[in-house]
């Protein structure tokens, strides 16, 4: 069984006065080879969403289930290895490695992780995404969206079943962010990845399969 | 390894700075651990080549062979069990103007193990009376073989026949001569008579009392308050490493633990970032270390001979292997902190 699906998921934050419910009663579900897009203002919950959903926290209820398997019951071992091998993230505050140079950042995956994209594959993602002559430089020398786009191929990288982006687009020019997105569309529907992308950026809802729209942690499909 | 190498290839300055603390602290340990050891064998040399076991003196002489005189009564009970010895604090004066030298003359008995057991290094053994065996220090301060020298309070003119490897006993070194040349400059007593096997049981001695030789070590002047001193300081150093490693480590954590939170959320496994800073801790101590042992193998040779100071290879590699260890056992807080560390407080967003 493929796909993602949350079930009935929320998410508290705090407790007493600091009580805050990020996430109420989220439903969501995304098919093998579909391009998810995730839509709502700031503050809306959407990073809360995605790192349950990629089993980077646990959610306060509800069952997250990818591949038919209910992720919040591994172990945090067991829960490290699949987001090596099954899930790539791309965090909104990009997240480089600072002592490593872009080519590092992609050697170190390659140390504890096998099956990556052929050469040939990555240095088609390279040369899509424009990073190619970036290859030996310190994350602290590009500007936020060379950073931007590094964190993308470094999730494409270890060529996940699903990959999970946080506001990807953010610091693109339209030309890019469309580059972008028709890298990932192509991806879904040409090599069968499960992709969602959360953003505030409503230009690219014509871009995706599926559409949902979340505010105040309330999750409905558009 | 590959992060550890790449963080200190892109860090060099704040690596080269815990190198250099482990550096400095490790070479304080090395010349604390040559100058206790060079003042031990400052005291204590002259016993080595002896390997003896036991020695025997006047039970109230507080185990100080100066001053101590062996009855002749327990004297015929031991008979020629041991090696009978003579201690004698004396000043020495070469006859070709070399300078005075602040002596232990040693007399022993031609037909007993200790002077059997003297490494020559030069010359002959004493065979005759007014001949001697100096510690090779002398050689060092200019006496040759067929040099005579007199002692203070005495006109004998005596002549070094050889010398021996360094010897030296309660700070000074040490000339062995036999007891009728101890007889022409002062007294012919035996102080204390030195066992190289234990003496029989059925021997009940009067007014004597039998030491170990570690015994009678520890009991030599100002010995064990001194090794004690230099112990303490040595284990003080020791705990510092931990301290100073420990933080530096910590601080080094703290800052990086964003950084081990994406690789965390990216799926590197905990234990390969445990690894890596373990591996980490290694490299930098091996590094301080080593550089350590070479400079304090240098300062031994650099320094005048009269710094007593003896640092071995062996002992500055027992140290080392310590210190690395303090090290990496300084590492553990830090280590605790990226096995609790959680990736989502880490990525922002
Ligand atoms: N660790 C936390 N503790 C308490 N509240 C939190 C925590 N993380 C997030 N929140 C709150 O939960 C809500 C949703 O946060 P989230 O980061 O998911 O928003 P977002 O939609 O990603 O916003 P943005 O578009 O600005 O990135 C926010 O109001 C935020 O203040
Ligand atoms: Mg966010």
């Amino acid at each position: 069984m493929t796909g993602l699906k949350l079930i009935d998921v929320s998410k508290v934050y705090g407790t007493g006065s600091s009580r805050f419910v990020a996430l109420s009663q989220v439903n969501f579900e995304v098919e093998e080879s579909q391009l998810v897009l995730v839509v709502g203002p700031s503050g809306s919950g959407k990073t809360t969403f995605l790192t349950i959903a990629g089993g980077l926290q646990t959610p306060s209820s509800g069952d997250v289930l990818i591949n038919g398997q209910d992720i919040t019951l591994l172990s945090q071992k067991e829960q490290t290895k699949m987001r090596l091998t099954t899930v790539g993230f791309v965090l909104q505050a990009y997240n480089l490695v600072p002592y490593l140079t872009v080519k590092e950042q992609f050697d170190l995956l390659e140390k504890v992780k096998t099956n990556n994209l052929s050469e040939k594959q990555f240095n088609s993602v390279l040369n899509i995404l424009g990073i190619k002559e970036l290859l030996f430089k310190y994350p602290d020398e590009l500007s936020g969206g060379q950073k931007q786009r590094v964190a993308i191929a470094r999730a494409l990288f270890a060529d996940p079943e699903y990959i999970l982006a946080d506001e990807p687009t953010a610091s693109l020019d339209t030309g890019r962010t469309m580059q972008v997105m028709n890298l990932l569309k192509r991806l879904a529907h040409e090599n069968q990845k499960t992709i969602i992308v959360v953003t505030h950026d409503l230009r690219l809802e014509k871009m995706a399969d599926k559409v949902y729209q979340i505010t105040d942690g309330k999750m409905k499909k558009v | 390894m590959f992060l550890a190498i790449k963080e200190i290839k892109h860090d060099k300055l704040r690596y080269g700075l815990i190198i250099s603390l482990i550096f400095f602290v490790s070479y304080l340990v090395f010349v604390l651990t040559g100058l206790a050891s060079g003042l031990s064998n400052l005291n204590k040399s002259a016993l080595e080549p002896w390997h003896a076991e036991r020695i025997i003196l006047n039970k109230d002489a507080q185990g100080r062979l100066a001053q101590s005189f062996l009855p002749l009564r327990d004297l015929g009970k031991i008979g020629n069990r041991g090696a009978q010895i003579a201690q004698y604090s004396t000043i020495v004066k070469g006859k070709s103007g070399q300078k005075e030298e602040n002596t232990q003359l040693l007399a022993v008995n031609k037909d007993e193990f200790i002077y059997k057991r003297l490494p020559l290094i030069a010359g002959d053994k004493f065979t005759a009376e007014k001949e001697a065996l100096a510690s090779a220090k002398f050689k060092t301060d200019g006496y040759k073989v067929g040099d005579y020298f007199t002692t203070a309070n005495s006109k004998e003119q005596i002549k070094i026949v050889g010398f021996t490897k360094e010897a030296s006993l309660n700070a000074a070194p040490v000339v062995y001569i036999s007891f009728e040349t101890l007889g022409k400059i002062d007294k012919d007593v035996t102080n204390g008579v030195v066992l190289n096997k234990k003496l029989d049981k059925n021997i009940k001695l009067s007014d004597s009392e039998s030491y170990t030789l570690t015994q009678f070590i520890n009991k030599l002047p100002g010995y064990s308050a001194q090794q004690l001193t230099f112990n303490f300081m040595i284990g003080f150093l020791f705990i510092i490493i931990l301290i100073i490693i420990s933080i530096f480590l910590y601080i080094l954590t703290i800052q990086k633990l964003p950084n081990f939170g994406v690789m965390k959320a990216q799926g590197i496994p905990t234990r390969y970032l445990v690894l890596n800073t373990l591996t980490q801790t290694l490299i930098i101590s091996v590094a301080g270390v080593g550089v350590a042992i070479v400079l304090s193998i240098l300062t031994a040779v650099v320094l005048p001979t009269q710094v007593p100071i003896s640092i071995s290879l062996s002992s500055v590699c027992v140290a080392g292997t310590g210190i690395i260890l303090m090290s990496l056992l300084g590492s553990l807080i830090p280590i605790q902190q990226i096995i609790r560390v959680d990736p989502v407080k880490m990525i922002g967003g």
